[in-house]
């Protein structure tokens, strides 16, 4: 021992495990001495690709003995597939007993560990193959291309990767801080021109250390120990955990990754250090508890737990627990639980079973029960509930139903509806199956009426005589009935002339009081509708003791802009209500929701007066407190007397009247322009505001000139009417009196002045007496040469007048064919002549008169002679042949030539005030006319010489 | 790897091979007579044919599960990593009589059922969450199953054929896990090829 030793590592070999890419060196050293145990220092020196390029180097020590092989693995970064490895060592002893100096021994030679002698002939390979690498890690990967022309490219997944080349053949691609993809791997492929080849990566998240670890037991039998494992490590290979227990040395391996079993030996050990090891490819972790069995009990839960023996206020439990060892007892929490509620909790010892009674509990009430042990010696932990549900049984309805009433009358007999609320669960005990009304006559005791209203009913309607009564109500279960509620009737209508008040909500409700009118009151009633804008009325009330003089009356069914009316009644010692006070109110006034329809009535030029009278005001949504009269006219923008300049509630200008009395529901409008459009709009208003916006409404004022046309022209036209009509009733009378056919010279009024001048001579021709004029057809032979129908020029023509011609005969005929016509030439209205100033008609030629009417005396002569010439002038004389003159039946026929002028002109003369002219034949006319005369049928009268 | 096989036992071994199978059939006695287990049916080609197009009708959306299911690079590189390159893969004459395309067929039908029961060996731990691709492997081994059955009926009732040789695929237990899912889709891709000719040649 006292020299140095040449101590060199032999039988060097180097082997390749591609699996987990170590290098695994094996070597021995000769000469050393039997039972010789030396310690030493192994110097390892590893190069890639080729010898002189050492990558890696460094120092193994172990005490080695003779003939010893030796061990020792070195992991490659590097896939050891793709590169040759060249391993060699020297060695030292470095052992205490040996005194220094200490030498390296010579370098064993070059070991070689060349993987790639075992691939194929493929044209690719890419290492390492199924790698297990942890998340955050780096690992790389490399490939071998056998074509060196060949444009390999590399991907993670499908994420282009470069690398960096180590030789002529292999590139190697360094993956930074991997991650996590998916649980089957990550692919990594490598492809040129031939089949891609690639490898998949295994990326294991790291391994979490176990959390809450905790142990109990149930049974003292067995310890179960649980813990949170944290995430999952994303491998199918799932980590291992094993409890072990260090002070029996033993350990179990779990089967769960959550939870595990330990099971209690019989050596009365309480105390136990349990370690959990969670273990994966990579890593290793622990966590170890302290557990004393005793402290950690945690009973299984009870079981077989039931009600026994349940009556309306009482029941019994009854359950079971499971055994724990040596007898020990459990310590139990009995709760009931009404509602959800925790009402009554009992602690009780058991040991195997479980019995406790529960009183003091409600009739027909749901229930549960629930039951939880600990360990009784040491409570660390409460089992897992069990609980039951039981029903008490029913009992008699403990209270009497509150009952109120509504009297009305019909034909004075009291019809009474009984009102009366459901008894509230506390109360009812049971189902409530029916109710009884018992009505007695307190004016005869002996009658008693007794009516059974089924449940649920709420009310029943008793017709009633004007008597005095009771009633009373009660309610019934399967059990029995309720104390009864009493109600007196009067009999006679109650007085309703109580002045009605207001009331004001608030968010509470209605805050009312009322003045008591009688010190006997036993208590008041307040009545009102829950829903008063639907009929049929659902009636409250609210009962109150002698002493209150106010009350609060809140419901959930009040609702803000509802009226409520309220009716107070006080209750006699008798028990009968009369009453007291009615008050209105709203919950909250709103403002109105909707506006009056308002008419527009007397209308005038400088007025109109506005009217809105059907518009209740009871049934608002706040009591009204007047109205807004808003008016807007075209023409100005200054407001009228009264009204208010005002911004509209649509941004324009308006002006504003206000009525604060809501009774007024009219509004006289003066002031006004006529011819004029004023727009209006009438809304009510409330303590919240006033109505919505409505259109307005147009309104045109007439013009000043109107009412003339109806106070002048109206009665003028009616008169004009009236005359008209009595025109027409008296237009004979009319005629007679201001235009007769025939004049009456007796009428006419001329009398008058003849009267007035009082000339004697100046009479009136009497018609009887006159001798009618007489015609003459003049029968014109042919060729004969009839100057005055041939030429027709008179003396009057020659003037240039046209002579007027009457027509005798008034056939339509005589109008339309151009056949022979009759015509009269009458000088007589001779419009020169007439011109001239003349009285008379001229030619007047007083000459005596020879009056040749002898063939014409008689009316028979004339009509035949009438009748016969125009037969002839009809059928025999061709047009033109024959001309109808016209004589007079004064004038006598002229001499001499007609269209000469006379020989002596005609004279002023009085006429006549009519000439009568007839067409008479030329040759009854004149015996033996002249040449000339014969022409001429012109005739002029002088009244003074003819027909007197 | 080729193994030839042949006899009735061989056979019956084939109907009831299971996953991973790819042992060689073992070689019967050439004069060992021809029976099966049960009588065939008498409509046995239609039955032949209707499981060919079965099979057919679910080979792509097999394909397409298989590929799906391995991640990149195989969904963006069928044409070189599922090309139907399968070596030694038996093959099929469509204009050779009925008896040799009988026995094509089963050869083929063999095949197939061992390489798919591998790929489905090796999808059950690559892809053990990959319910759907597990249960068509499944059902597509049965169908091929039912199938060499009905085959083998036919060659013996028809033809007294007692053994025919048959091939396997190689055996991707040993191989790195990214060779298994290119075999497994390579494989897939050549089914779907072949099942398509098959199902139209009968």
């Amino acid at each position: 021992l006292s020299e140095p030793l040449p101590l060199t590592p032999e039988s060097l070999k180097v082997s390749i495990n591609s699996t987990k890419q170590c290098l695994h060196l094996q070597w021995t050293v000769h000469n050393l001495d039997y039972h010789q145990e030396l310690k030493m220092v192994f110097q390892i020196q590893i190069s890639r690709f080729k010898a002189s390029n050492v990558i890696w180097m460094g120092n193994y020590s172990t005490t080695v003995k003779r003939n010893q092989v030796l061990h020792w693995s070195w992991e490659s970064e590097l896939p050891l597939e793709c590169a040759i490895h060249f391993v060699r060592m020297r060695t030292m002893v470095d052992d205490a007993r040996i005194p220094a100096p200490r030498f390296w021994s010579n370098w064993s030679s070059w070991e070689k560990a060349d993987a790639q002698n075992s691939l194929g002939d493929h044209p690719l390979y890419v290492f390492p193959k199924d790698k297990l690498v942890e998340e955050g890690s780096d690992v790389t990967i490399c490939y071998i291309s056998r074509n060196h022309q060949d444009n390999i490219s590399c991907y993670l997944e499908d994420e282009l990767t470069y690398g960096k080349q180590l030789d002529q053949n292999v590139w190697a691609f360094e993956l930074k801080n991997v991650s996590f993809h998916r649980k089957t791997g990550t692919n990594f492929y490598c492809k040129g021109q031939g089949v891609p080849e690639g490898v998949v990566l295994f990326v294991s998240k790291v391994l979490e250390e176990p959390k809450d670890f905790s142990c109990e037991t149930r049974d003292l039998k067995t310890v179960t120990c649980t813990w949170d494992p944290g995430s999952d490590t994303g491998l199918i290979q799932l980590p291992s955990y094993t409890l072990f227990e260090s002070f029996s040395g033993k350990k179990t391996l779990c089967k769960h990754r959550n939870r595990c079993d330990w099971q209690v030996t019989q050596d009365s050990q309480e105390v136990y250090n349990f370690t959990l090891v969670a273990e994966n490819y990579f890593r290793k972790r622990s966590v170890s508890i302290l557990f004393n069995l005793i402290h950690g009990v945690h009973p299984l839960a009870p079981y077989n737990l039931f009600p026994k023996s349940v009556s309306a206020t009482n029941a019994t439990m009854t359950w079971k627990v499971s055994s724990i060892g040596h007898n020990s007892a459990l310590l139990c929490q009995l709760q009931l639980l009404g509602e959800g509620k925790v009402i009554q909790q009992h602690n009780i010892s058991v040991r195997v079973n479980g019995e406790y009674l529960l009183s003091e509990l409600k009739p027909d009430t749901e229930y549960m029960a629930r039951v939880h042990c600990a360990y009784a010696d040491h409570f660390w932990k409460w089992s897992e509930l069990i609980s039951q549900n039981f029903t008490t049984a029913e009992a008699a309805p403990s209270e009497a139903p509150d009952v109120w009433r509504d009297v009305t009358f019909v034909s004075g007999h009291p019809t009474v509806t009984l009102f009366w609320k459901p008894l509230s669960k506390v109360h009812t005990n049971g189902k409530i199956l029916f109710y009884n009304v018992v009505v007695e006559n307190l004016d005869e005791p002996s009658s008693l009426e007794v009516l059974s209203v089924p449940a649920p009913a709420n009310s029943t309607k008793v017709t009633l005589n004007q008597s005095s009564y009771q009633i009373y109500v009660t309610a019934h279960n399967s059990v029995g009935p309720s104390p009864a509620s009493a109600v007196a009737i009067s009999g006679h209508p109650e007085n309703e002339n109580v002045e009605e008040g207001r009331v004001n909500g608030t968010e509470d409700g209605f805050h009312m009081s009322w003045k008591p009118q009688s010190r006997n009151a036993t208590g008041y009633v307040v009545e009102w509708c829950d829903d008063p804008q639907n009929l049929p009325c659902v009636l409250r009330w609210k009962n109150l003791g002698p002493t209150n003089t106010g009350t609060v009356i809140s419901s959930d069914a009040f609702r803000p802009g509802v009226r409520y009316d309220f009716r107070i009644y006080e209750i006699s010692a008798k028990g009968m209500a009369h009453l007291l006070e009615k008050k209105a109110g709203y919950l909250k006034e709103l403002a109105p929701s909707y506006n009056p329809e308002v008419a527009t009535i007397n209308l005038t030029s400088h007025s109109f007066t506005l009217s809105w009278k059907d518009y209740s005001t009871e049934s608002q949504t706040g009591f009204i407190q007047g109205y807004y009269v808003y008016l807007k006219s075209k023409t100005g923008e200054k407001c009228h007397r009264e009204f208010e300049k005002t911004v509209l509630p649509d941004n324009s200008v308006g002006c504003k009247y206000t009525i604060d009395n809501p009774d007024q529901k009219t509004l006289v409008v003066k002031d006004l322009q006529p011819e004029s459009v004023y727009e209006f709009f009438v809304t009510p208003y409330t303590s919240a505001g006033e109505g919505p916006l409505d259109d307005f409404t147009k309104v045109t004022t007439p013009d000043d000139y109107s009412h003339i046309l109806i106070h002048i022209i109206l009665p003028m036209i009616f008169c004009v009417l009236v005359v008209m009509i009595t025109c027409y009733l008296k237009s004979q009378w009319l005629k007679d009196k201001c235009y007769p056919d025939i004049p009456d010279p007796y009428k006419s009024s001329v009398l008058s002045l003849i009267k007035f001048k009082e000339n004697p001579h100046i009479t009136i021709m009497n018609v009887n007496d006159c001798v009618p004029d007489a015609i003459e057809v003049v029968n014109k032979p042919e060729g004969s040469k009839i100057q005055f129908i041939g030429t027709r020029k008179s003396p009057t023509e020659t003037k240039g007048t046209k002579p007027v011609y009457l027509d005798l005969l008034p056939t339509e005929k005589n109008y339309s064919g151009p056949g022979p016509c009759i015509c009269f030439e009458n000088f007589t209205y001779n419009q020169a002549a007439s011109d001239l100033g003349y009285c008379g008609h001229f030619p007047v030629t007083p000459q005596a008169p020879h009056c040749q009417l002898g063939p014409l005396t008689s009316p028979e002569n004339l009509l035949k002679t009438l009748e016969q010439n125009y037969m002839n002038s009809l059928g025999e004389i061709p047009a033109g042949e024959a001309n109808l003159n016209y004589v007079s039946q004064l004038a006598s026929p002229m001499s001499g030539d007609k269209e000469s002028p006379p020989a002596n002109p005609p004279e002023p003369a009085l006429c006549s005030e009519y000439k009568m002219q007839m067409a008479i034949p030329l040759g009854l006319a004149s015996p033996a006319p002249s040449k000339n005369s014969s022409l001429s049928s012109t005739a002029l009268l002088d009244p003074s010489e003819h027909c007197h | 790897m080729k193994v030839l096989a042949a006899g009735v036992v061989p056979l019956l071994l084939v109907l009831h091979w299971k996953h991973g199978a790819g042992s060689p059939l073992p070689i019967t006695p050439v004069n060992a007579t021809c029976a099966t287990r049960h009588p065939c049916p008498s409509n046995l080609m239609n039955q032949i044919r209707n499981q060919l197009g079965q099979l057919n009708s679910s080979a792509n959306s097999l394909f397409i599960l298989y590929y799906t299911a391995q991640g990149e690079p195989f969904p963006n590189n069928l044409d070189k990593l599922c090309s139907p390159n399968v070596t030694d893969f038996p093959p099929f004459h469509a204009n050779g009589t009925e008896k040799a395309r009988l026995v094509e067929l089963y050869r083929i039908i063999a095949y197939l059922g061992a390489s798919l029961g591998n790929i489905t060996r090796d999808q059950k731990v690559l892809n053990p969450y990959a319910h759907g691709l597990h249960s068509k492997l499944n059902a597509t081994a049965d169908v091929l199953r039912g199938l060499l059955s009905n085959v083998l009926c036919r060659l013996c009732s028809k033809y007294h054929v007692s053994h025919v040789d048959v091939t396997y695929g190689p055996d991707t237990s040993g191989k790195d896990i990214f060779q298994k899912k290119k075999l497994g889709c390579q494989l897939l891709g050549k089914y779907k090829q072949v099942i398509a000719v098959l199902a139209q040649a009968f």
